[in-house]
């Protein structure tokens, strides 16, 4: 066992848990102190990056993992297939399955016909 | 977005790790190709699952494995998993107003992914309070148990498994982005709206493609942000001419 090696595990472990962690407990005393002026809320930009940061997750996301015209044409026809789905049922589970379902059908019926 | 399974019977946990199915498309067969190149790059099976057990950070542990294989330097290493992991610091403010108190939730702050805050960000608000610590607790676990066991997997039998089902490696993989397309869709409720977040998704969707996948999130979502603030100024600007 490479104990330099176990080292930077555990070191990487803390770090990463402790950039998770402090905010919150950070945000937890921001909100607690601000609580005695009545305004009980975080700053606007805050609030604005976590939207923005699920959008740029989808953005990253997008590239398939075929990098081809079979995986646009997936990609495209996977997002459609999962927002007409949202857009019908409003919910979670159903939009996912059935957008991979397309995706899965459309990348299987384009490597038979190529 | 509507309500799914709040009104239903099923315990907080349960719901979460219901909730938190779709993620599982995206987390096993990338766990399992770290857990196979981890491997090859002569780590144990113990210390591939202990990574992704312990740090559990999809990018930077791949990075973490080819910095050491090509003999990097502990620090150098350390400091750029910890920079590209630095993204995270936003996403523990962005859910504090949400949780309701308790020490634990500084613990469970451990599975506090890309993709389990983007499904908590959506789904706290529409449960109560009382629920919120269970339903968190149930898809974190779901979602950490699968990134280590698919990375446990993937050490032990990767390669013959992507050898037997290669088409399963490349159509799984399609649950992330459209997990992440529900939960941004209800967000285009305006025409400021559909322009930031065209501006954000696309940037990062370039930036991917360019290969820098890992500036891509804080990088597209700055830009999103400049571009709301520049928006916000500029309808301003025009209401006060207007007023003139």
């Amino acid at each position: 066992m490479d104990t330099n090696r176990w080292l930077l595990i555990l070191l990487c472990a803390a770090g990463t848990f402790l950039i998770r962690a402090l905010p919150l407990v950070w945000t937890r005393r921001h909100l607690a102190r601000r609580q005695n002026d009545t305004t009980n809320t975080l700053p606007t930009w805050l609030g604005l990056l976590g939207p923005l940061m699920i959008a740029a997750m989808f953005g990253v996301s997008l590239v398939p993992v075929r990098q081809d015209w079979v995986g646009v044409i997936a990609t495209l026809a996977g997002c459609a297939t999962t927002l007409l789905s949202w857009y019908r049922s409003r919910t979670l589970g159903k939009p996912v399955f059935l957008g991979v379902v397309v995706f899965g059908l459309v990348t299987y019926g384009l490597n038979h016909l190529h | 977005m509507n309500n799914p399974t709040s009104a239903s019977t099923l315990s907080p946990w349960l719901q979460g790790m219901r909730d938190a199915m779709p993620l599982l498309g995206g987390y096993i067969p990338v766990a399992i190709s770290f857990g196979l190149i981890a491997t090859q790059a002569n780590f144990s099976v113990w210390e591939a699952t202990a990574i992704s057990a312990l740090i559990y950070a999809g990018a930077s542990q791949f990075l973490m494995v080819a910095m050491l294989a090509s003999g990097a330097s502990t620090w150098l290493v350390v400091v750029m998993t910890l920079l590209i992991n630095a993204r995270h610091v936003v996403y523990a403010p962005n859910l504090t107003p949400l949780l309701p108190p308790g020490r634990r939730w500084i613990a469970l702050m451990h599975g506090l992914t890309d993709q389990v805050f983007a499904l908590a960000h959506n789904r706290l608000p529409q449960l109560p309070m009382a629920t919120r610590q269970g339903w968190y607790s149930g898809a974190a676990l779901l979602a950490w148990a699968s990134w280590v066991l698919g990375t446990t997997l993937g050490a032990v039998a990767g390669a013959s498994l992507t050898e037997q089902w290669p088409l399963l490696g490349e159509v799984m993989p399609f649950a992330l982005p459209a997990l992440f397309l529900v939960l941004i869709a209800p967000r285009f409720t305006s025409p400021l709206w559909f322009i930031v977040l065209g501006i954000t998704i696309g940037t990062a969707l370039l930036l991917a493609v360019l290969q820098f996948t890992n500036a891509a999130i804080p990088v597209a979502a700055a830009a999103g942000a400049l571009a709301y603030y520049a928006l916000m100024a500029l309808n301003q600007k025009a209401g006060a001419e207007h007023g003139h």
